[in-house]
């Protein structure tokens, strides 16, 4: 057996709400092996990897790196004692260079000055090491995805990381830059680096893995040799039953328009074409998903839709009413409801209770008030109707939302947004970060609400699984255009969805005819 | 969960106790250092108040124009602004209150006559707030410059109506003609000799919390003040909301300083910022926005003060240093991670100890769910 390079023992990490992330964990990694470490959302890996890599501090448990006990109270100890993470979301500078990002704190230096020719030779003395194919002199806002990851990559090579953490790197990622990032990590191993892979993609675990950590509710269950385990036994372990991740659905009834975009444009403050001619319709009754590499331009229309942001040209109606520089609150009234990309920052008011959250989008209506007092009996009630409903798990309604389970905050947004009586909702990115239950209850009720009250959705979404197992109709965006339609969304394959993400295929306007 | 909901709650209560503990005990020992008398310099701070009718009264009495600009202060935070022109708005609105007294004259019968004057001081309040409110607004002025430099324009505006609208030349000292009999709040509970000002203080608290609590434009300002991303993205009115709010303050703090005068005063006099508005301001973070609560951190407040006036009458402590340990009061409760460490820590034991309690069931359930699979290494 290869040498143990690192071993957390008995981790506990307890946040300051009283959640405990991590419950006496145990775990450890051998030298030159690629070790994931799985489990649901909220199961307690992000955590565990923080503390090792000195971002958290764990109220009990210790650390040992090459059987030496080690402190590792900050990022700059961890660095030093040659641990590495590649985060999920990039660390990097858009404006500056490749090579200006790869030396950031370690920048080389001449006459007290920045040495930009010493850290291009460097970069690329590295690139050339572990055969990365990337031009330091690039500027970094001009990568894409996957180079970008790359240079992150590159940062935690150059400061002489032989413990690499992965935190759900190919979640960005098409299937095709999937595939070279893990030559390069299999290229990595065989040099010696010792990698922790987090996903909860377990085929990509079955395909580069050689043993797999397992977490649950915070729990360590175990490490398995992957030899002996197929990718069900990993998924019930995880879980601890058999997800169902086909949605049994019957054929969309197909309305009439509810909601009509028609050569959309927006430009952003910088001049870009971030929606460059977007024309659709979304149907009573159906579903529409839109699959994309996140940034190609989905925010920006889930923002023109909902109000929150202005477009510069084109024509967007709801239910035959235009929107064209109405407030958010205006098009409500037309009947949109709204589940936003960042529930902690648009969904919620966190301070304030789950009742108050509740009613945020419909207290002025006639019947929640009484002259300028609100009917406080009456919103109680339904508001305890939508708890038993939505089975949020919770004291009671008058319970701050910030204390509550990411699943559950999720839960209160989409009570609301649900239940508004509106006829076109929309969902950016509905089930992100929450655990595989709760995602399972809101990925249903999309479907029920479309089939059972006829209502139009629009599903945003960078979990492919989720657009693909959701959608009736599904569109591909890229660089802010609609690259592909395809009339039903379950028979696409990733592989195929991944091509027209990537830009490697587009189909022209005749192939999208009638399905836009 | 709600263990630690339990937690915050308690912490929260034993955090201002042990504030004000800590104030007096620096308080003890800097007396030890400088009195001659420590020990009857502290009873006198500490019991002084309480001693006569007269002074209980007069906690009270300056408990009331605290009430008032703490109230005021609650709508400004509940929206996150930081508009301070409450204490100019105080001195100014006495002095348009006095001015119209003064030309209207004794001829209305008292009720009428108090709620011309009641008006006449909300108004003056609601037309000055709107000026910061609306800058801020409209242009993004700087709320906090803007409202501090209205101040030092109302002071100055309010000596200017006093020297050239109302000063009564009969009197060797800068004072306004003395308000006429009808427009005077009587002095009510006997020898407490309470403003009859308190009423209407009362009101305001209960009003206020009315409005904050149960009223659909409270609502929708605690959620424009709580998060306002979040009140954009469910349609509500932010801007309207934020200045409405502001304007209410502002009332609230015309109100209160058109009762001071009214209440306590034979004529105006004010030559200077009062510093009832910035005192409002601590009554507010000490009341935790709470209008419930203002009543309280009100006394708490000129319970303090009166203190300090009885300590500075008899003995041989400067006032400036009762200043220093009502500072060291606001400081500690203001700062709201003091204790933070003491509440992680009784967090994190319960969190244990329930983890405790469940780890033996919940490994049990894994264990039997996952019989067979796998082998662990």
């Amino acid at each position: 057996m290869a040498q143990e390079v690192l071993r957390m023992e008995g981790i506990t990490k307890i946040y300051d709400n009283g959640f405990v992330a991590n419950k006496n964990i145990t775990f450890w990694l051998h030298e030159g092996e690629i070790l994931a470490l799985v489990g649901e959302n909220g199961a307690g890996k992000t955590t565990l990897m923080k503390v090792l890599f000195g971002l958290e501090t764990p109220q009990e448990g210790k650390v040992l790196i090459n059987g030496e006990p080690a402190k590792i109270e900050n990022t700059l100890d961890a660095i030093s004692k040659g641990i590495g993470m590649v985060h999920q979301h990039f660390m990097l500078v858009p404006s500056l260079t490749v090579a200006e990002n790869v030396v950031l704190g370690i920048e080389p230096m001449k006459n007290g000055l920045f040495d930009f020719e010493k850290a291009v030779s460097m970069t690329q003395e590295v690139a050339d090491k572990y055969n990365f194919n990337i031009d330091p002199k690039m500027k970094v806002a001009d990568l894409s995805v996957g180079q970008m990851q790359k240079v992150e990559i590159m940062k935690v090579l150059i400061k002489g990381a032989k413990i690499i953490i992965m935190d759900e790197p190919t979640a960005v990622l098409t299937p095709q830059e999937t595939d070279e990032l893990f030559e390069q990590l299999i290229l990595l191993r065989d040099g010696g680096h010792s990698i922790i892979f987090i996903s909860h993609k377990l085929e990509e675990v079955k395909r580069i893995c050689s043993r797999v950590t397992v977490l649950r509710h915070g729990y360590c269950l175990g490490s398995y040799d992957l030899a002996d385990m197929n990718e069900e036994d990993i998924s019930r372990l995880m879980v601890g039953r058999d997800v169902v991740l086909k949605i049994e659905k019957d054929d969309p009834k197909i309305g009439k328009p509810v909601v009509h975009i028609q050569n959309l444009v927006k430009i952003n403050e910088s001049g870009k074409h971030v929606l460059d001619d977007i024309s659709f319709d979304i149907h009573e009754g159906e579903v529409v998903g839109i699959a994309g590499v996140e940034g190609n331009g989905q925010s920006d229309l889930s923002d023109v839709l909902s109000g929150m942001g202005s477009f510069t040209s084109g024509t967007v109606e709801v239910n035959g009413n235009n929107i064209k520089g109405k407030t958010v609150h205006e098009i409500r009234g037309m009947g949109m409801a709204y589940i936003p990309e960042d529930r902690m920052e648009y969904g919620c008011a966190g301070d304030m209770s789950i009742r108050d959250n509740i009613v945020a989008d419909r207290f002025f209506k006639k019947e929640y008030k009484s002259g300028p007092f609100m009917k406080r009996k009456y919103i109680d009630q339904i508001v305890d109707q939508y708890i038993k409903d939505f089975e949020i798990a919770c004291d009671d309604k008058s319970q701050p939302v910030r204390m509550l389970s990411g699943g559950n905050i999720q839960k209160v947004v989409v009570a609301r947004e649900f239940t508004s009586g509106s006829n076109f909702i929309l969902a950016n990115q509905p089930t992100r970060g929450i655990d595989v239950g709760a995602a399972e209850m809101i990925r249903k009720t999309i479907v029920r609400k479309s089939r059972e009250e006829g209502t139009a959705t629009l599903l945003i979404s960078a979990d492919l699984n989720e657009v693909l197992e959701c959608s009736d109709r599904l569109l591909v965006f890229r660089k802010g255009k609609v690259v592909a339609a395809f009339p039903k969304a379950n028979e696409v394959s990733e592989a195929e969805l991944g091509e027209y993400m990537l830009g490697l295929k587009t189909m022209t306007a005749e192939e999208m005819e009638g399905l836009l | 969960m709600n263990k630690t909901r339990k937690i915050e709650m308690t912490v929260e209560l034993i955090r201002i106790l042990v504030a004000v503990g800590i104030a007096y005990l620096i308080a003890l020992v800097t007396l030890f250092l400088i009195s001659d008398d420590p020990i009857y310099i502290i009873e006198q701070f500490v019991l002084g108040p309480f001693s006569s009718v007269r002074r209980v009264g007069s906690i009270i009495n300056l408990a009331i124009p605290f009430t008032f600009t703490g109230l005021c202060f609650c709508f400004m935070y509940a929206v996150n602004k930081f508009n301070l022109s409450g204490e100019g708005i105080f001195m100014f609105s006495g002095c348009m209150a006095t001015l119209a007294a003064i030309n209207i004259g004794d001829g209305l019968p008292f009720p009428i006559m108090l709620l011309i004057l009641l008006v006449v001081g909300a108004v003056t309040g609601i037309v000055i707030t709107a000026i910061p409110a609306l800058l801020d607004a409209k242009f993004k002025a700087n709320i906090v410059v803007v409202s501090l430099m209205l101040n030092s324009i109302l002071v100055f505006l309010s000596i200017w109506v006093l020297k050239y609208l109302m000063r009564d030349p009969t009197i060797g000292s800068m004072g306004s003609y003395p308000l006429p009999d009808n427009a005077v709040l009587p002095n009510v509970f006997g020898k407490f000799r309470i403003q009859s000002g308190i009423f209407i203080a009362v009101i305001a608290v209960i009003a206020v919390a009315i409005l904050f609590y149960k009223m659909v434009f409270g609502y929708k300002m605690r959620v424009v003040g709580s998060n306002p991303l979040f009140a954009k993205a469910c349609g509500i009115n932010m801007v309207g909301t934020i200045v409405v709010a502001q304007l209410i303050g502002g009332a609230l703090a015309g109100l209160g300083g058109t009762c001071e005068i009214l209440g306590n005063y034979d004529r105006f006099k004010w030559t200077a910022s009062t510093q009832h508005g910035f005192d409002g301001l601590m009554v507010a973070v000490l009341a935790r926005r709470n209008p419930i609560l203002v009543p309280v951190a009100a006394l708490l407040l000129a319970y303090i003060r009166i203190g300090a006036d009885v300590v500075n009458s008899r003995g041989d402590i400067p006032i400036e240093f009762i200043t220093v340990i009502q500072g060291i009061v606001i400081l500690l409760v203001a700062a709201e991670e003091f204790m933070g460490r003491f509440k992680k820590k009784m967090i994190y034991k319960a969190a244990e100890e329930s983890l405790a309690e469940d780890k033996k069931e919940e490994v049990a359930e894994i264990m039997s769910e996952d019989d067979g699979e796998g082998k662990e290494q």
